[in-house]
């Protein structure tokens, strides 16, 4: 076995790679607030079968963690800043997350429809 | 020209029964792929970093028995890490070893980067990549190793490939170059209990087995993950099992 099967799909994943960045879509944007350790609004209602782009300001000092098990996503947002969180396509149905640092009060759920 | 079907599964239609049966394609193609020796068993990694995230990590694989070639050989990685950015994390190993007849040692020191490079579900896949250096110390080897991570979603499946090239050198070793392919096609069940499927491939070794993974919550935002992994070899060359167990402590 030579190294040259290496060099090979090197290139190739790397023409997959290239493929995948071009294939950026302009998507539903939403946008979603923590302040105070809550999340603002607290319900989010987003077209099913639609890939959706969230952006998350967080407007506290402090940092939080949007996660959700059920939309398989973690994102640190770091406090006066802002992240984006790429998720579905979904199905029909509730998706909730919370902040993972204040739990008890920052929660919420995604409403796909 | 080759072309690994393997890593075309992150451009494949959103079927998640696709998952598992890619995985089952990538066992009768990568031989083709895969050129590397030594205990290739170790763990799938993903392209995700969090910004101020610290880890406190323990993995080994262990091959059982007492057989001539494997010994009961047994390898140990104790890792401390922790992101520079939202993009940069970084981790120090040390590795030990030991088999049916040397005692657990210190053998190397491995310096680790992961570089996201894509922000999940954005495209198609998520990328990301490994850079990782190892010095072993009695035979004064290096070892770098530079790999292509790449994930993606099916449903509730999650499939990620690690497509490495490695380069060996020493002062009494004869350069080389390597390369190795991991994959691992989950099921997100529960946070808890995740079933899935490995697949390990280098110069000498293909193996293939069961993987359960969980983690556990716990009080400031950390969290205990687990993974318990039985991979079965496919070729006379390696081992007939190899467990591999890893526990990572996250914390902020």
């Amino acid at each position: 076995m030579s190294k040259y099967p290496v060099a090979c799909m090197g290139k190739f994943l790397l023409l997959i790679l290239f493929a995948c960045l071009s294939l950026g879509a302009a998507r539903p944007e939403i946008k979603l607030e923590i302040r105070d350790h809550l999340f603002l609004p607290s319900e989010l209602v987003v077209p099913a079968n639609t890939k959706i782009k969230l952006i998350v300001y967080n407007r506290d000092p402090t940092p939080e963690e949007f996660e959700s098990y059920e939309l398989n996503r973690e994102k640190v947002i770091m406090g006066g800043q802002k992240a984006i969180i790429f998720i579905g396509p979904l199905k029909p149905g509730e998706y909730p997350f919370f902040g993972e640092f204040n739990p008890k009060t920052a929660q919420g759920k995604i409403i796909a429809e | 020209m080759f072309i690994d079907r393997t890593l075309m599964f992150p451009l494949l239609p959103t079927k998640a029964w696709l998952a598992p049966l890619t995985l089952a394609a990538a066992v009768t193609v990568t031989p083709l792929v895969a050129h590397a020796d030594g205990q290739v068993v170790d763990r799938v990694y993903d392209p995700y970093v969090q910004p101020l995230e610290k880890e406190l990590e323990w993995r080994t694989s262990a091959i059982p028995g007492k057989d001539k070639t494997w010994g009961g050989e047994q390898i140990h990685h104790l890792g401390l890490g922790r992101s520079f950015s939202d993009r940069w994390f970084g981790e120090v190993y040390l590795i030990g070893a030991r088999d049916s007849e040397r005692d657990l040692k210190l053998e190397a020191i491995e310096l680790e980067a992961k570089y996201q490079l894509t922000e999940q579900g954005e495209y198609a896949a998520d990328w990301g990549l490994l850079f990782e250096l190892e010095h072993e110390r009695e035979e004064n080897v290096w070892e770098a190793a530079a790999t292509l991570i790449s994930s993606r979603e099916w449903g509730r499946w999650t499939g990620t490939a690690n497509l490495a090239a490695i380069y060996e050198w020493g002062d009494d070793f004869k350069n080389e170059w390597e390369s190795e392919l991991r994959m691992q096609a989950r099921y997100r069940w529960l946070p808890h209990f995740e079933p899935g499927v490995e697949f390990y491939a280098g110069q000498d070794y293909r193996g293939i087995g069961p993987i359960i993974r969980g983690e556990k919550k716990l009080p400031k935002a950390s969290k205990l993950m687990w993974e318990l992994g039985v991979i079965q070899g496919l070729t006379s060359d390696s081992p007939d099992q190899t467990f591999r167990l890893l526990l990572e402590y996250e914390f902020f």
